[in-house]
C-alpha cells in the first residue's frame, strides 16, 4: 500500500460524510430520547406518579398534647402533673462514622458509659438503636453541635410531678409509649390524650415533610382535656405523712387510707405506703408498688363490718337501737363455731350498742339472723336480705367505678349457692369470709352516715377541655334510701358512742361528731382457713359536727404491735387523721 | 468588544500562526457564537437547577444552605475563566502542548494510582488537595483529545492513516492503555466509554479504512465484555439494568428511582420548585442524575427543550467539522463532538433506562467541578476553531493543508506528502 493510495480515498470530503452519518446516528439517538421521555412521561404517567406518591406520601400523627392533673389546695387550685419536653437520643449505625469516639462525646454529654453507646452504634441490621431517654434540652444542645453523622434525637412530652411522690399510686404514670398506666392516668387516659392529628404530606426520604408541596394535608390534634381533682393537696400531705408515721409506730410496712367526703362521694385524699417517685417509675422493680391498695387491694376487713351489718337490721326494722338479747357465747351452724374473738364477749344478755362496742361476732351474727327472723339460723331469707344490702345498697362486690387503673370489685359470697351457707353467711356479719377495698367501705360508710345516699366515690372535680371550655363533673347518685335517715342518725349515733367508750388520745370535744369501729381481720390463708397469728388492722369511721363531713377508712397490714390490730394500729392513725381535719380543714362544730 | 480588534478579525496578516498568513485561505472571522450561547444556556440551565434543590440537598447533608450553589458558581466561573483562556490561544498552543499534556496526564494517573483508595467509591479517581478534589480522568480526556488529534492529522498529512504498524498498533496500544487505566484502576467505566468513543470516531473521521475501524470496535468489545465480567459490581449494575424492577430496593434503586423522577414530571413537570426526588430519594440530584431531576421538575416540554439544545450543539459542532479544513483543528472538534455528545448519551441513555447506570456527569448541566472546567477548556478550544471555518465551495484542499501545515513540522521541516496530495485527485463527495 503506498502512502498516496492510502491518502487519496480518503479525502476530507468522504470523512466529512462519515461526519454526516455519525451525525444522523446521534440525530436518531436525541430522536430515542425523545420518544423515550414522550412514553416515561405521556404514557406511563400516572403509573410513576403513583409510584412517587407510595415512596413519597407519608402519613404522620401529630400527637396532642396531655392534659395536665390538678388539685385543690385550700382555696384554690395547683397543677401535680405536668408536661416537660424531654429528648430521646437514637442512632442509625448505618450512617454512623466512629462509633467508638462518638460514643465518648456523646457519653461525656449524659453522663454515661460510653462503652454501651459504641456497642449499640455497632448494632448490624438496624436503622434505628435508642441510646438514651430523658435527655433534657441542655444536653439535647450540646449534642447537636457535635454534628454527629447518622445520631439524632426526637422530642418527646414526658410527665413531671411538681408536688414529687404526692399521690403516686392514685396518680399513676405515663409509660415512655405515652400511655396512661395505672391509677388515674390509665382510668382517664382517654380524655387526658386527647386526638392526635394528622399530617398526610410529600416528604423527602428522611421522612421530613417538604413544606413547598401543595398536596399537604394538615389536620391539627386536639390536646387532652386537663384534670381538676377533688383530692386537697395538704390533706392528701397530712395523710401521707400520718399514714406512714401510724404504720412505723404499729410496725407495719403496708397500710392504706382513704378520707372521703360523705355528702357528694369526693375522695379528698387517698394514699398507701409504700410509694414510689412516678417521675422514676423506670427504676421501680416490684410493679406491686404501682398498685393504688385502696382501689386494688381487697380485704376481709373484720368487724368493721358489724356496722354496716347494724345499720341493714335498723333498716329493715328487725332490732331498734337499744335492742337487747341474750348472747350464748357460740353459735353452731353447718357444723362449725362461731365464737368471739375480739374483747369481751362471753354468753350474757347484751344490747345492740354493746355488740358495736365489744364488737360481738356472735352478736352480729344474731343481727343477722334477726333478718331471717329465726334466732339460731342463717336462713336463707337472712341470706337474701343481708347479701341485697351488701351488694344493692352499700355496692360492695362491684366496682365503684371510681377513676382509677385496676380497680378491684371485691367478693361477696352467692346467698344461695355454695357449701356452708349458714356460717359463710354469719361470717359475712363481721365482716370475713367476703372482700372489700377500703375505698368500698369508705362509699358505703358514707351512704349510712350522710342520711342515706349512696355518692359513687370520685376524684374528678371538674374537666377543661383543649377549648378552655370547663365541664364540672357532678357527683353521681347511684342509691338512694340506703337505709332510713333514722337510721342514719342512730348508726351516727352508735359509732360516737363506740369511739367514746374506746378513748381515743388525745380526746375529742363534744362539739364535733366523731364515730368508728374497729376491724381486726383474720388473713386468709391461700392453702385454705386463715393463718391464726397474722391480722389486718382496720378502722371506718367518720368526723363533723351536725353531719359527718369526713368519712375515714384505715387499714393497717400486719401490724407487729402487741393488742387487737384495730384498736392498737389503726385506731390511732384515725385518731390522728380525725384532729387534723378538725384543727385544719374547716369541720363546721355542732351547732 | 472594541472596534480595533473586530477589524483585525478580517486582517489576513493576523491569521494563527502568523507564518503562512499569505498561504491561508480560511482566514480569521468571527467566531461561531452559538457555541457560547448554547454553553451559557446550558451552565444557565444548571445553575438554575442547582440553585432550585440547593437548600434541600444541603439541609439533608448537614451543609450550609448555599453549598451546593456556592460551589456550582465558583465552577461556571473558572470554567468560563478557561473558555476564554482557551479561546485566545492559537491551535498551534494545542499542538504544541499535546505531549506535555499527554505527559502529565500519565503522570497524574499514576499519581491517583497510589493515593489511598476512595471509601466511597472503592476506586482511585480523585487527586485531593486541601478542600478541592480533582478527577483525573477528565485530564485525560483534554490529553486524549489534544494528542489524538495531533497524532491522527500528522498519520493523515503523511498518508499513513491506512498504515497498521505505523497507525494501527499504537492506536491499538493506546486503547488498551485507556482501558487498563481508566477502566480498571480508575473503575471509571463511563469516562473509559466517552474516552474509547472519541479515539474510535476521530479514528472513523480521519478516514481510517472502515475495515480497521470495525476491527477497533470489535477490539472495544472484547475489552468491554472483559471489563464487566471481571468486576462484580458491574456484573450487577448490568443485570439491575436488564431487570430494572427486580432489585428497587437494592442495587436497581437509583435507577428506579431516576425512572420514578422522569416519569412523575408528566407533560409540564412539578414545577422548578417542586422536586421531591432530589430531597434523598434519588441520589447524586445534583451531578449524576440531575437530567431526572430536570425531568421531574419541567416536565416533557422542558425536557425535550433541554434534549434539543444538545441536539443543537451537536449540530452546530458538526458544522464546524464540516468547515473546517486543517485536519488537526477538523479532529479536535470531532473529539469534543464525541466527548459532549458519548457523556450526554450515557447520562440520559441511564436516566432514561435505556443504559445502565455510570457514575458520570451530564454535560455543562451537572454539578462536578473538574468535569466542567475541562470540558469548557474544550469547547474554548472549539470557539477558536469556529473562526477559522471556510464557507466557500471553490476553495481548494491543497491550500488547507499548505495554511496549516507549519505546526505539523514544529522544526520548519516540511513534511513531503503534504504536498503529494494535489486537489484534482481527490473526488469531492
Amino acid at each position: 500500500m503506498t502512502p498516496r493510495e492510502s491518502v487519496t480515498p480518503y479525502s476530507s470530503g468522504n470523512s466529512n460524510r462519515r461526519v454526516q452519518i455519525w451525525y444522523g446516528v446521534l440525530m436518531i439517538v436525541i430522536a430515542v430520547f425523545v420518544v423515550r421521555l414522550f412514553y416515561l412521561q405521556i404514557i406511563k404517567h400516572d403509573y410513576y406518579h403513583q409510584q412517587a406518591l407510595k415512596d413519597q406520601l407519608k402519613e404522620y400523627s401529630i400527637a396532642a398534647e396531655r392534659g395536665v392533673i390538678m388539685a385543690h389546695d385550700r382555696g384554690g387550685v395547683v397543677p401535680i402533673v405536668l408536661n416537660e419536653k424531654l429528648y430521646t437520643l437514637y442512632a442509625d449505625p448505618t450512617f454512623v462514622k466512629n462509633p467508638d469516639s462518638d460514643a465518648i462525646s456523646l457519653a461525656k454529654i449524659t453522663n454515661s458509659q460510653a462503652g454501651n453507646y459504641a456497642k449499640l452504634m455497632k448494632t448490624k441490621n438496624s436503622r434505628y438503636v435508642v441510646l438514651a431517654k430523658r435527655v433534657t434540652p441542655d444536653q439535647k444542645n450540646k449534642i447537636m453541635t457535635l454534628k454527629l453523622s447518622g445520631v439524632g434525637v426526637r422530642a418527646q412530652d414526658y410527665r413531671t410531678y411538681p408536688q414529687g411522690s404526692l399521690a403516686a399510686q392514685l396518680l399513676g404514670f405515663v409509660s415512655d409509649d405515652g400511655k396512661g398506666t395505672y391509677g388515674l392516668e390509665q382510668a382517664l387516659n382517654k380524655e387526658l390524650t386527647g386526638t392526635s392529628g394528622m399530617l398526610k404530606a410529600i416528604t423527602d426520604a428522611s421522612g421530613v415533610p417538604l413544606v413547598a408541596n401543595r398536596d399537604n394535608l394538615q389536620v391539627a390534634p386536639k390536646d387532652g382535656s386537663d384534670v381538676t381533682l377533688t383530692v386537697d393537696v395538704a390533706i392528701q400531705k397530712q395523710l401521707e405523712t400520718i399514714l406512714k408515721q401510724g404504720l412505723d409506730k404499729a410496725k407495719s410496712s403496708s397500710g392504706s387510707a382513704v378520707i372521703l367526703d360523705p355528702n357528694n362521694g369526693a375522695i379528698k385524699a387517698m394514699a398507701n405506703w409504700p410509694t414510689y417517685d412516678p417521675s422514676q417509675y423506670y427504676k421501680v422493680a416490684d410493679a406491686n408498688l404501682f398498685n393504688n391498695a385502696a382501689v386494688s387491694s381487697p380485704l376481709e376487713i373484720g368487724s368493721a363490718m358489724k356496722v354496716l351489718t347494724a345499720a341493714a337490721a335498723l333498716d329493715q326494722g328487725v332490732i331498734k337501737p337499744d335492742t337487747s338479747y341474750s348472747d350464748p357465747g357460740h353459735w353452731l351452724l353447718d357444723g362449725h363455731e362461731i365464737t368471739n374473738i375480739e374483747e369481751d364477749g362471753g354468753p350474757g344478755i347484751h344490747s345492740v350498742p354493746e355488740i358495736l362496742n365489744l364488737s360481738i361476732n356472735t352478736g352480729a351474727t344474731w343481727m343477722l339472723m334477726q333478718m331471717g327472723g329465726q334466732t339460731g339460723t342463717v336462713t336463707k331469707t337472712a341470706r337474701d336480705k343481708w347479701h341485697d344490702y351488701m351488694v344493692n345498697h352499700y355496692q360492695l362486690g362491684k366496682a365503684t367505678g371510681v377513676e382509677q387503673g385496676y380497680e378491684s370489685s371485691g367478693t361477696i359470697p352467692d346467698p344461695d349457692n355454695g357449701y356452708a351457707l349458714q356460717l359463710t353467711y354469719a361470717n359475712t356479719a363481721f365482716g370475713q369470709a367476703m372482700t372489700t377495698t377500703p375505698l368500698q367501705l369508705a362509699a358505703a360508710l358514707a351512704s349510712v352516715v350522710n342520711g342515706g345516699t349512696y355518692y359513687q366515690p370520685h376524684l374528678v372535680d371538674s374537666y377543661m377541655d383543649s377549648t378552655g371550655k370547663t365541664i364540672a363533673k357532678k357527683p353521681v347518685i347511684i342509691r338512694q334510701g340506703v337505709v332510713s335517715t333514722v337510721v342514719s342518725q342512730q348508726m351516727q349515733s352508735l359509732m360516737e358512742y363506740v369511739l367514746a367508750n374506746h378513748h381515743l388520745q388525745p380526746p375529742f370535744t363534744d362539739n364535733y361528731s366523731v364515730g368508728g369501729k374497729t376491724g381486726t381481720a383474720q388473713i386468709a390463708n391461700p392453702a385454705g382457713g386463715y393463718y391464726s397469728d397474722k391480722y389486718n388492722g382496720t378502722y371506718l369511721g367518720f368526723v363533723g359536727g351536725d353531719k359527718p363531713q369526713y368519712v375515714i377508712m384505715v387499714r393497717v397490714n400486719q401490724p407487729g404491735v402487741g393488742g387487737y390490730a384495730g384498736t392498737a394500729a389503726a385506731q390511732p392513725i384515725f385518731s390522728t387523721l380525725a384532729h387534723m381535719l378538725i384543727d385544719n380543714f374547716g369541720v363546721v362544730p355542732k351547732s | 468588544m472594541s472596534s480595533r480588534p473586530r477589524r483585525r478579525l478580517y486582517d489576513s496578516s493576523s491569521t494563527e500562526g502568523g507564518r503562512n498568513a499569505a498561504k491561508s485561505s480560511a482566514r480569521r472571522h468571527k467566531p461561531d457564537y452559538w457555541i457560547l450561547i448554547l454553553t451559557s444556556l446550558l451552565l444557565v440551565i444548571g445553575l438554575v437547577v442547582v440553585y432550585s434543590i440547593s437548600p434541600g440537598l444541603a439541609a439533608s447533608l448537614h451543609v450550609s444552605q448555599g453549598y451546593f450553589i456556592t460551589k456550582q458558581l465558583i465552577d461556571v466561573g473558572l470554567g468560563l475563566g478557561i473558555f476564554a483562556v482557551a479561546a485566545y490561544l492559537p491551535s498551534s498552543w494545542w499542538w504544541r502542548s499535546a505531549k506535555p499534556l499527554a505527559i502529565v496526564a500519565i503522570v497524574g494517573s499514576l499519581v491517583v494510582m497510589f493515593t489511598p483508595i476512595d471509601a466511597v467509591y472503592q476506586a482511585h479517581r480523585w487527586i485531593r488537595l486541601g478542600g478541592f478534589s480533582f478527577q483525573i480522568a477528565e485530564l485525560i480526556k483534554l490529553a486524549l483529545l489534544t494528542y489524538m488529534a495531533r497524532f491522527l492529522s500528522m498519520q493523515w498529512q503523511a498518508g499513513k492513516i491506512a498504515d497498521f504498524k505505523e497507525t494501527f498498533q499504537p492506536l491499538l496500544i493506546l486503547l488498551i492503555a485507556v482501558g487498563l487505566v481508566v477502566a480498571k484502576f480508575q473503575s471509571d467505566l463511563g469516562s473509559t466509554g466517552v474516552m474509547v468513543a472519541m479515539i474510535v470516531l476521530m479514528v472513523f473521521a480521519v478516514g481510517v479504512p472502515l475495515k480497521k475501524v470495525a476491527m477497533i470496535s470489535a477490539l472495544v468489545l472484547v475489552l468491554l465484555v472483559l471489563a464487566i465480567s471481571s468486576s462484580a459490581y458491574r456484573r450487577e449494575r448490568l443485570a439491575t439494568f436488564l431487570h430494572p424492577q427486580s432489585n428497587c430496593q437494592g442495587n436497581g434503586y437509583q435507577a428506579c428511582q431516576a425512572l420514578i423522577a422522569v416519569g412523575s414530571g408528566g407533560i409540564f413537570g412539578l414545577g422548578l420548585g417542586y422536586s421531591v426526588q432530589a430531597y434523598g430519594y434519588l441520589p447524586e440530584a445534583s451531578n449524576d442524575s440531575i437530567f431526572a431531576i430536570m425531568a421531574e421538575k419541567f416536565g416533557f416540554i422542558g425536557t425535550v427543550a433541554i434534549v434539543v439544545v444538545y441536539g443543537a450543539f451537536i449540530a452546530r459542532l458538526k458544522r464546524i467539522i464540516e468547515h473546517t479544513q486543517d485536519q488537526f483543528k477538523r479532529l479536535l472538534v470531532v473529539g469534543v463532538l464525541a466527548w459532549l455528545s458519548t457523556q450526554m448519551i450515557i447520562n440520559i441513555g441511564a436516566m432514561l433506562g435505556l443504559l445502565p447506570l455510570k457514575g458520570i456527569t451530564l454535560p455543562l448541566i451537572s454539578q462536578g467541578g473538574t468535569s466542567l472546567i475541562f470540558l469548557m477548556a474544550a469547547l474554548g478550544l472549539v470557539f477558536q476553531i469556529s473562526r477559522y471555518t471556510s464557507y466557500s465551495k471553490s476553495e481548494p484542499e491543497t491550500s488547507v493543508r499548505q495554511q496549516s501545515n507549519n505546526y505539523y513540522n514544529p522544526n520548519g521541516r516540511r513534511l513531503g506528502r503534504a504536498h503529494s496530495a494535489p486537489a484534482t485527485t481527490r473526488p469531492r463527495t
